[in-house]
């Protein structure tokens, strides 16, 4: 069995996740990448996507949707994030119907740029929202 | 007379009795609402913690900082004021203390303040005495979500980007228990860091991506949104603890004030049977 690291997940409204983990896998700005136990220390910017996590001894990951944030890595993992929710916790027809709302809205034509904006990032959530509901990106490991 | 007075006295207690319930039930939602913002604003703390040692680790073992957030690296003109207060009233010197403090600051700064006002107590105050309110937030802060106040931050730091204000100032009220709150007022930007020998360099080399300075120039903006989001958490706290405190001692008030009012009323009832009395005894005598 690999070592494993202590990992907090923290949002600012409260601590997400804590707990020991053999792989963390975050999306940072250049891709997703992953940490194990004794990784060089880094300190790297994350963008919205999916969190992967493998407690330890266990074969499953836990998936969770993340917005932007940042990833601390030192002897221990903690990672910053704006929010986060967790798979299991996504409603898919929510994250689908708030989706086309956005994107009706976008095609009715609007002036106020950060309006947009706004709806853009609402598509791109509840895009990611959709995509880890549906078993994520990376498909789970038998 | 003394049936009119009794009268009076009687509506008065009427009155008072009811604006008892009223303070009395007011207290109670305040505590319960206390005890939730308190749990919040506690695990903002740990959050907040958190990003300044970061921040303060970065600075400390790179020497490739930026400085376009740090102190010193451009004059100070245009000063942008965070003023937070609350939307409601009836929370004793609450929103008095905030708004003298802010007051005292803004009258001594030669430049025209950039107001932001956060609640609807201040932006009253300040508008009504003729200044110009930059933005404005009437959220109730009790929920507040960190992507809401994420409005209130974003548009402050690109003002300081642009280079429209020079100076961000956070007033807002602290905690420091339920019994006491204190007004306070902290500079946000430009930032004031100072290298501080006494913290030991990593051991380990740190990688950062993409860069040293873009995390920097993440990091920084970020540290705004948390404080700004703290104050309006913990001012949220404070709100609820001033007026549980207020509405405490005014259903004293009104309990003593009950008190008084029924000695009094008693007194004139018993006045008014001995004068009856008396004056029954009175024509019975003038018969014999």
């Amino acid at each position: 069995m690999a070592k494993s690291v202590h990992l907090e997940v923290i949002t600012p409204s409260k601590l997400f996740y804590k707990g020991d983990v053999e792989l963390v896998i975050v999306r940072t700005v250049s891709g997703d990448e992953g940490f194990m136990a004794r990784h060089s220390w880094a300190c790297k910017l994350l963008i919205p996507g999916e969190l992967w996590i493998q407690e330890a001894g266990e074969k499953d990951f836990k998936v969770a949707a993340v917005a932007g944030g940042y990833v601390d890595v030192t002897d221990n993992i903690v990672i910053f994030t704006d929010a986060a929710e967790w798979a299991s916790d996504i409603d898919p027809e929510r994250a689908r119907a708030e989706k086309e709302k956005a994107e009706t809205w976008l095609k009715e034509g609007h002036e106020d740029d950060h309006e947009i904006m706004l709806a853009k990032i609402a598509i791109a959530k509840n895009l990611n929202r959709m995509n880890i509901a549906s078993g994520g990106g990376r498909r789970r490991r038998a | 007379m003394a049936a009119n007075n009794m009268r009076d006295i009687k509506r008065r207690m009427k009155s008072v009795n009811s604006m008892e319930h009223i303070t009395k039930a007011m207290k109670l939602v305040s505590t319960a609402k206390l005890r939730k913002a308190k749990s919040t604003f506690e695990k903002t703390q740990e959050y907040f913690n958190y990003v300044t040692e970061s921040i303060q680790a970065i600075f400390n073992n790179t020497d490739q900082v930026p400085d376009k957030y740090l102190e010193g690296s451009r004059e100070i003109k245009t000063t942008c004021y965070i003023v937070v207060t609350s939307n409601r009233g009836l929370c004793g010197s609450f929103n008095s203390n905030i708004i003298k403090m802010a007051s005292a600051e803004i009258a001594e700064d030669p430049e025209e303040p950039v107001i932001v006002a956060v609640g609807s107590k201040g932006r009253d105050f300040f508008a009504k005495r003729g200044y110009e309110i930059a933005s404005q937030y009437m959220l109730p802060p009790e929920n507040i979500s960190f992507l809401e106040t994420r409005a209130i931050s974003r548009p402050i730091v690109e003002m300081y980007d642009s280079g429209k204000v020079d100076e961000v100032i956070l007033i807002y009220t602290k905690f420091i228990n339920s019994m006491e709150q204190r007004p306070r007022m902290v500079t946000l930007l430009p930032f004031a860091i100072q290298n501080d020998p006494d913290i030991p360099k990593a051991a380990m080399e740190v990688e950062y991506e993409p860069s040293v300075e873009e995390v920097f120039n993440y990091l920084v903006p970020k540290y705004v949104e948390i404080m700004v989001y703290g104050a309006v958490v913990e001012s949220a706290t404070c709100e609820h603890a001033a007026r549980r405190i207020a509405m405490e001692s005014a259903t004293d008030n009104a309990n003593e004030m009950l008190a008084n009012l029924s000695l009094t009323y008693n007194r004139t009832r018993q006045a008014a049977i001995t004068n009856e009395i008396s004056e029954i005894v009175g024509g019975a005598e003038a018969l014999n």
